[in-house]
C-alpha cells in the first residue's frame, strides 16, 4: 500500500525540491535531487511487479469529491497493464534524467529543467495509475502541461514558444472530445471508474458507447498525434533532446494507446470505432513515413518516425491486436528513446548543429554513439531479431487477417520507414564530414553520463523481442498471457506463420530492399541531399510536409482569425460591451446612491433599525393585528 | 466545557503577566493558551456532556464551532505582533486578556442550552469588542466607532433580551429542551402570539451581531473605525458564533416555526446580500470594502439557514473555516501595508495603498491574491465550496430566485475584489521589502495554504462536519 503512494509522490517531491530551491541549487545537487525519485519510483515498481500476484488491486486514497449522486474517488488500480507502463516510464525516464544530467549541463534552467521532468514523471504516473477517466485526465492534462513547458523551454526564442503552443492548443482539441466522452461517461453509467464502468458495459448496460468510445479516441489523437491532429509533434522538437525521447517518443505520445488498450471493453462493443482507429493509424502511419523520406533535420525525421510508429500502433488496436500494440509501444519505446538520445549525442558533438546535410563521417568520433544509432536503426526498421521486426512483424500479422488491404500498405509504410531510417544513419555517420572547421575541432564522444543511457537502450532494443517471443520461433508469448486477464477473450488467438508465406517474406523484404537500396545511394555513391533551393517537384511537396501546416492555417487559423475579428469588432464591441458597460456603470451607481445611506449619523441608524423591526413585527403579527 | 474555565484562568494570568512579560512574549503565550484550549476542546470529541446546571451542552457540531471561533483567535494574535513597539499607548497584556475572555463568550454562544446562557456570551463578547473597538485611544475614529458599536449594539442586546422574555413567557421554559417539550405538548392555536413576535425578536437581535441588513449600519464605521487587527478579530469571530447561535434558535429551537419567521428572513437575507455587495462596489477605502464583504457574506450564509436542511450546520461550518481564513489574511495583508503607508500617503487603508505590493514582496501579494479570490468564491479555494455547498442547499430545498440573485452578486462580488488584485499586481507603486515576522509568516501561510487545500480537497473537513 505504501510503497504504491511513493511511486507518484517520489517525483512529486522532486519536482517541489528542485522547483522551490531553484536557482539557489548547484547544477549537480539539482542533477542529484531530480534523477533519485525516476530511479526510487523504478525500484518500487519493479519490487511491485516482481510480487504481482495476478490478482487487481485497488488502492484508494481520498475522496475526491462527492456532491449529491456525484462522487468521483481518487484511487490507483495497479494491475498487468499499469505496472508494464510503470516499468517503462520510470525505468526510460531514469535512463534520461541520467542523460540529461550530462546534456543540459551547460544551461542555465539546469534546476527548472529537472523540476519540470520530475512533474512530467509524477503526472505520468498518475496517468497509468489511475483508477479511472478521472484521474487518468488530470494525468493527462498534467504531462500535457508539461509538454508545453519543456518545449518552450528555451523560451529566448519565439518559434519555440510557438511551437509550445500549438502543441497545448492541439492538444486541447483532442482533450474537449477526450472530457466530452468522460461526461458521457457519467451521465450513462454515473461513474468513471474503471471497473464500475467496464462491469456495466459487460452486463449490457449503457447506450451510446460507440459515441463515448469516439470521443475518448478524439482525446488518443491529440495526445498520440494522430492525423489530423498530428502537426504539432514534429514542432514539438523544439524541446531540448531528452524531452524529446522521454514525452514525444517514450512516453506521453502512447498515452492515447494505453488509454485505448485500458478501454478495450468499451472499444471492442463499438465495431465501427475501432475500423475509424485503425484507418487512421494507417493513414498517419503512411503520411508520417512519407514526409520522413526528405527531411534534413534529424530531430524531424526521429519525429516523424514517431508519428509514423503511433499510427502502427493504433492500426494494431483496429484489429484488436491489443497485445501486439501494446508490444510496439514497448519496443518504440526503447529503441525511439534510443534514436532520440543518440541524435542528442550527435547534436551536442556538432555544437547544436541538426541539419544532416552538415554532418557526415561521425562514426569515428563518436563511436558508442554510431554503433547504438545502428542498433537502433535496425530495430526500427524491422530487421530480425531485433525489437523492432517482432513487435511490428506481430502487428502486419494480425493486420494480415484482419483486412488484407490494410495489411499491403502497412508494409509499403514498413519499407518507407526503413528507407529514412537508414538514409537518416548513413548520411549522418559516414561518407565525409561536411561541417564548419570550427564543428570538426570540437568533435567528440560525449560524457558517460550519456553513452550509458545509449548503451542501456541499445541492448534493449536488440533483446526486447523476447518479452513476446512468438511461439513458432519458440518464444513463450510472455507478454501475451501476461496481458491476457484484462483484454476480451479470445482476442489473443495464436497466430500460424509459415516461413515461407507471404505474410512473412513480405515484412522482410520491406526492411531488407529499401535497406540496401539506401546504403546503396547514400552510402556507396555517396550522395547528399540537395540543399533547400535545390530541391523540386514531389520532393519539394514532400519536404514541405505536403503543406499540411499551410492548409490548416487556411483553413482553419485564418477562418477562425476573420471570425473572431468579426465578434470582436461587432458583437464585442458593439453589443457585449455596450451591456457589460452599462450594467458596470448600473451597478456603480446605484452604490453610489446606496453609499449614501451610511451617513454616519447614529439616529438615522437606529431609526431605520427601529422601522425595520416595526414592519417585520407587524407583518408577522398580522393575522392578530387585523 | 473545560476550556471556558480554562480561557477565563488564563485571561486573568494574562493580566498578571503584563507586569513582568515583553510584548512579543506575551503574545506566544497567549498562543500556547489558545491551543492549550483548543487541544481541551478536541478531548471532547464525540461525546455529549451537559455542564453547569444542564444549562450547556457540548458535542460534536459545537465543538467544531469552537475549533473554528478558537483558530480564528490563533490567527488573530499570531497577526498581532504585540501590538507593535509602542509601549505608552498600547497594552497587550489587556488586549490579549480581552480577547481571551471574548472567546470564553464565543465559546458560550456555540455551546449553549439554556437563553440565559446564549444572553451571557453574547454580552460577554460584545462588551469586549465595545472595549477593543475604542482601544486606540487617541484616534477619533476609533472612540466614535466604539460609542456607535456601543449605543446601537445596546438595542440589539435589548431586543434579544425582549424576545427572550417573551419566549419566556409563553413556553414558561429558559431551557431549549423545555420549550421544545412545552411547545411540542401545546396546540398550536393555543400559544400566544407573543411567541411569535419573541422569535422574531431574538432574530433580530442575533442578526443584529452578524451585520445583515437592516442592522448593518454599524458594521462599515465600527470595521473602519478599529484598530484593523480587532476588525480582524470581529469579522471572523464575532460573525462564527452568530452564526453558530442563530442556526441553533432558528433551525434548531424553532425551527418547526419557520413558516413564521421564514419570510422575515427571506427579505433579510436578499436585502443583506444586495446591500452589502452593492454598496462594496464603489468604496475607495479597502477596509471599508472588506466591511461590505462581511455583510455580504453574511447574506450567503443565511441562504442555508433559510433552506434548512441536513446539510445547513456542516455547510454553516465550511464557509465560516473559509470565510475566517481569507478574511484573517486578507486583513493582516491589509494591516501590515497600511502600518507601511501611514506617514507615506494620506489614506493608507485605499485600495491605492497597495499599488505595485508584488513587486518587492511576493508572497504578502500572493496570500492577498489568494484569500480575495476565495473571498469572491473563484474555484480551487475554499470560498468556491462555501458558496457551492450553500447554493446546493438552496437548489435542494427549490429556492431558485434567491440563489439567482446570490450569484448575480456574486459576479458583482468579483468587481470589487478583484480590484484589490489588480491594485497589487497590476498598479504600478512603490513600496518597499515589508518586514513581517516569523509568526506572522507562518499564520499568513497556513491560512493561505489551507484555503488551497479545502479549495482542492473539500471532502476532507467536510466528512468531519
Amino acid at each position: 500500500m505504501s510503497s504504491i503512494l511513493f511511486i507518484p509522490l517520489l517525483p512529486l517531491i522532486g519536482f517541489l525540491i528542485n522547483g522551490l530551491s531553484f536557482p539557489k541549487l548547484s547544477n549537480p545537487v539539482a542533477g542529484i535531487i531530480g534523477t533519485i525519485p525516476p530511479l526510487a519510483a523504478f525500484a518500487l515498481s519493479l519490487q511491485l511487479f516482481l510480487q504481482f500476484d495476478g490478482n487487481t488491486q485497488i488502492v484508494p486514497l481520498l475522496d475526491w469529491i462527492s456532491v449529491g449522486e456525484l462522487s468521483i474517488p481518487i484511487a490507483f488500480q495497479i494491475d498487468q497493464l499499469s505496472l508494464l507502463m510503470l516499468l517503462i516510464i520510470t525505468g526510460v525516464g531514469t535512463l534520461i534524467h541520467v542523460y540529461s544530467s550530462a546534456y543540459m549541463s551547460h544551461d542555465e534552467g539546469f534546476g527548472k529543467f529537472f523540476a519540470f521532468l520530475n512533474l512530467f514523471v509524477f503526472f505520468m504516473l498518475l496517468l497509468v495509475m489511475g483508477s479511472g477517466f478521472v484521474t487518468l485526465f488530470i494525468g493527462w492534462e498534467g504531462v500535457g502541461l508539461c509538454s508545453y513547458l519543456l518545449i518552450g523551454f528555451w523560451n529566448k526564442k519565439n518559434s519555440y514558444g510557438d511551437a509550445a503552443r500549438k502543441a497545448f492548443i492541439m492538444n486541447r482539441i483532442g482533450d474537449l472530445g477526450f472530457l466530452i466522452g468522460i461526461f458521457l461517461l457519467f451521465q450513462e453509467f454515473g461513474t468513471a471508474t474503471y471497473q464500475e464502468v467496464f462491469e456495466a458495459i459487460k452486463a449490457g448496460n449503457g447506450s451510446n458507447l460507440g459515441l463515448i468510445a469516439f470521443c475518448l479516441f478524439i482525446g488518443a489523437m491529440g495526445k498520440s498525434a494522430q492525423i489530423p491532429l498530428f502537426t504539432w509533434l514534429p514542432d514539438a522538437m523544439a524541446g531540448p533532446t531528452p524531452v524529446s525521447a522521454l514525452i514525444h517518443a517514450a512516453t506521453m505520445v502512447t498515452a492515447g494507446i494505453y488509454m485505448v488498450i485500458r478501454a478495450n471493453v468499451l472499444f471492442e462493443m463499438s465495431p465501427e470505432v475501432l475500423h475509424f482507429v485503425g484507418w487512421i493509424g494507417l493513414a498517419t502511419a503512411l503520411l508520417g513515413a512519407a514526409i520522413g523520406l526528405f527531411q534534413n533535420d534529424i530531430k524531424k525525421v526521429l519525429a516523424y518516425s514517431t508519428v509514423s510508429q503511433l499510427g502502427y500502433m493504433f492500426m494494431g488496436l483496429g484489429a484488436s491486436a491489443y497485445t501486439a500494440s501494446f508490444f510496439h509501444v514497448m519496443t518504440h519505446a526503447f529503441f525511439k528513446a534510443l534514436l532520440f538520445l543518440g541524435a542528442g549525442s550527435v547534436i551536442h558533438a556538432m555544437s547544436d548543429e541538426q541539419d544532416i546535410r552538415k554532418m557526415g563521417g561521425l562514426k569515428s568520433q563518436l563511436p558508442i554513439t554510431y554503433i547504438t544509432f545502428l542498433l537502433g536503426t535496425i530495430a526500427i526498421a524491422g530487421i530480425p531479431p531485433f525489437a523492432g521486426f517482432f513487435s511490428k512483424d506481430e502487428i502486419l500479422a494480425h493486420l494480415y487477417h484482419h483486412d488484407i488491404v490494410m495489411w499491403a500498405l502497412a508494409i509499403v509504410g514498413s519499407a518507407l520507414t526503413s528507407f529514412y531510417m537508414f538514409r537518416v544513419f548513413i548520411v549522418t555517420f559516414h561518407g565525409d564530414f561536411r561541417g564548419t572547421q570550427h564543428q570538426a575541432d570540437h568533435l567528440h564522444e560525449s560524457p558517460i553520463a550519456m553513452t550509458l543511457p545509449l548503451i542501456v537502450l541499445a541492448v534493449l532494443s536488440v533483446i526486447g523481442g523476447i518479452i513476446n517471443l512468438p511461439a513458432f520461433v519458440g518464444g513463450n508469448e510472455f507478454l501475451a498471457h501476461w496481458l491476457n486477464p484484462i483484454l476480451p477473450e479470445g482476442s489473443h488467438e495464436a497466430l500460424e506463420v509459415h516461413f515461407a508465406s507471404l505474410e512473412f517474406l513480405a515484412p522482410l523484404a520491406a526492411a531488407f530492399i529499401p535497406a540496401i537500396f539506401a546504403i546503396q545511394l547514400y552510402g556507396s555513391k555517396k550522395a547528399v541531399p540537395a540543399a533547400d533551393a535545390e530541391i523540386s517537384g514531389i520532393q519539394k511537396i514532400i519536404y514541405d510536409k505536403f503543406y499540411i501546416d499551410e492548409a490548416y492555417n487556411f483553413l482553419f487559423v485564418k477562418p477562425i482569425q476573420f471570425l473572431s475579428q468579426f465578434f470582436y469588432s461587432f458583437i464585442d464591441f458593439l453589443i457585449i460591451d455596450l451591456l457589460v458597460e452599462s450594467t458596470g456603470k448600473f451597478v456603480k451607481s446605484s452604490s453610489n446612491e446606496l453609499r449614501k445611506l451610511q451617513s454616519g449619523n447614529i439616529g438615522f441608524y437606529i431609526f431605520m433599525m427601529v422601522a425595520a423591526i416595526a414592519i417585520i413585527l407587524a407583518w408577522t403579527l398580522k393575522s392578530w393585528i387585523f | 466545557m473545560t476550556p471556558v474555565i480554562a480561557l477565563s484562568l488564563f485571561g486573568i494570568i494574562n493580566l498578571f503577566l503584563g507586569f513582568t512579560f515583553k510584548r512579543q512574549s506575551l503574545q506566544v503565550v497567549t498562543l500556547l493558551f489558545i491551543i492549550c484550549s483548543m487541544a481541551l476542546t478536541a478531548m471532547d470529541w464525540n461525546h455529549e456532556y451537559l455542564w453547569f446546571g444542564d444549562m450547556m451542552k457540548t458535542n460534536n457540531l459545537s465543538i467544531n464551532f469552537s475549533l473554528i471561533i478558537q483558530l480564528a483567535g490563533l490567527l488573530v494574535v499570531a497577526f498581532s505582533n504585540g501590538f507593535g513597539k509602542d509601549e505608552v499607548y498600547t497594552q497587550p497584556a489587556e488586549y490579549y486578556a480581552i480577547l481571551l475572555f471574548s472567546l470564553v463568550g464565543a465559546l458560550l454562544m456555540v455551546s449553549f442550552q439554556n437563553l440565559i446562557m446564549l444572553f451571557v456570551g453574547l454580552e460577554i463578547l460584545s462588551v469586549a469588542m465595545y472595549v477593543l473597538t475604542g482601544s486606540d485611544k487617541r484616534n477619533l475614529r476609533s472612540n466614535e466607532a466604539a460609542l456607535k458599536y456601543f449605543l446601537m449594539g445596546s438595542f440589539a442586546t435589548g431586543f434579544l433580551l425582549f424576545g427572550i422574555a417573551l419566549v419566556y413567557g409563553s413556553t414558561r421554559s429558559l431551557y431549549i429542551s423545555g420549550i421544545l417539550y412545552n411547545l411540542s405538548h401545546t396546540a398550536p392555536e393555543s400559544l400566544p402570539s407573543f411567541l411569535y413576535a419573541g422569535i422574531i425578536l431574538m432574530g433580530i437581535g442575533l442578526l443584529f451581531k452578524i451585520s445583515a441588513a437592516p442592522f448593518h449600519f454599524w458594521t462599515p464605521d465600527v470595521y473602519e473605525g478599529a484598530p484593523t487587527i480587532f476588525t480582524m478579530f470581529m469579522s471572523t469571530v464575532v460573525k462564527t458564533a452568530g452564526f453558530a447561535a442563530i442556526y441553533h434558535i432558528l433551525d434548531v429551537t424553532f425551527g418547526g416555526f419557520q413558516k413564521n419567521w421564514i419570510i422575515t428572513v427571506y427579505f433579510i437575507t436578499i436585502i443583506t446580500l444586495i446591500l452589502g455587495n452593492i454598496s462594496a462596489a464603489y468604496q475607495q477605502s479597502a477596509k471599508r470594502m472588506l466591511a461590505f464583504s462581511s455583510i455580504s457574506h453574511a447574506g450567503y450564509m443565511l441562504l442555508t439557514v433559510c433552506a434548512n436542511q441536513p446539510s445547513t450546520s456542516s455547510n454553516i461550518l465550511y464557509y465560516s473555516l473559509a470565510y475566517t481564513l481569507a478574511t484573517a489574511v486578507s486583513f493582516a495583508v491589509l494591516m501590515v501595508v497600511a502600518e507601511y503607508q501611514t506617514g507615506r500617503t494620506e489614506k493608507p487603508e485605499n485600495f491605492d495603498a497597495l499599488n505595485g505590493l508584488a513587486k518587492n514582496n511576493p508572497s504578502l501579494a500572493f496570500a492577498f491574491t489568494v484569500a480575495l479570490l476565495s473571498l469572491a468564491g473563484i474555484p480551487l479555494t475554499a470560498g468556491f465550496w462555501g458558496k457551492f455547498f450553500v447554493f446546493t442547499d438552496m437548489f435542494n430545498k427549490n429556492l431558485t430566485y434567491p440563489i439567482i440573485i446570490a450569484v448575480l452578486m456574486s459576479a458583482v462580488g468579483i468587481y470589487y475584489y478583484f480590484k484589490g488584485i489588480i491594485s497589487v499586481y497590476f498598479n504600478s507603486g512603490e513600496i518597499e521589502k515589508i518586514e513581517t515576522s516569523f509568526l506572522f509568516k507562518i499564520a499568513l501561510w497556513s491560512a493561505c495554504i489551507g484555503t488551497l487545500v479545502l479549495g482542492i480537497y473539500p471532502t476532507l473537513l467536510k466528512s468531519i462536519f
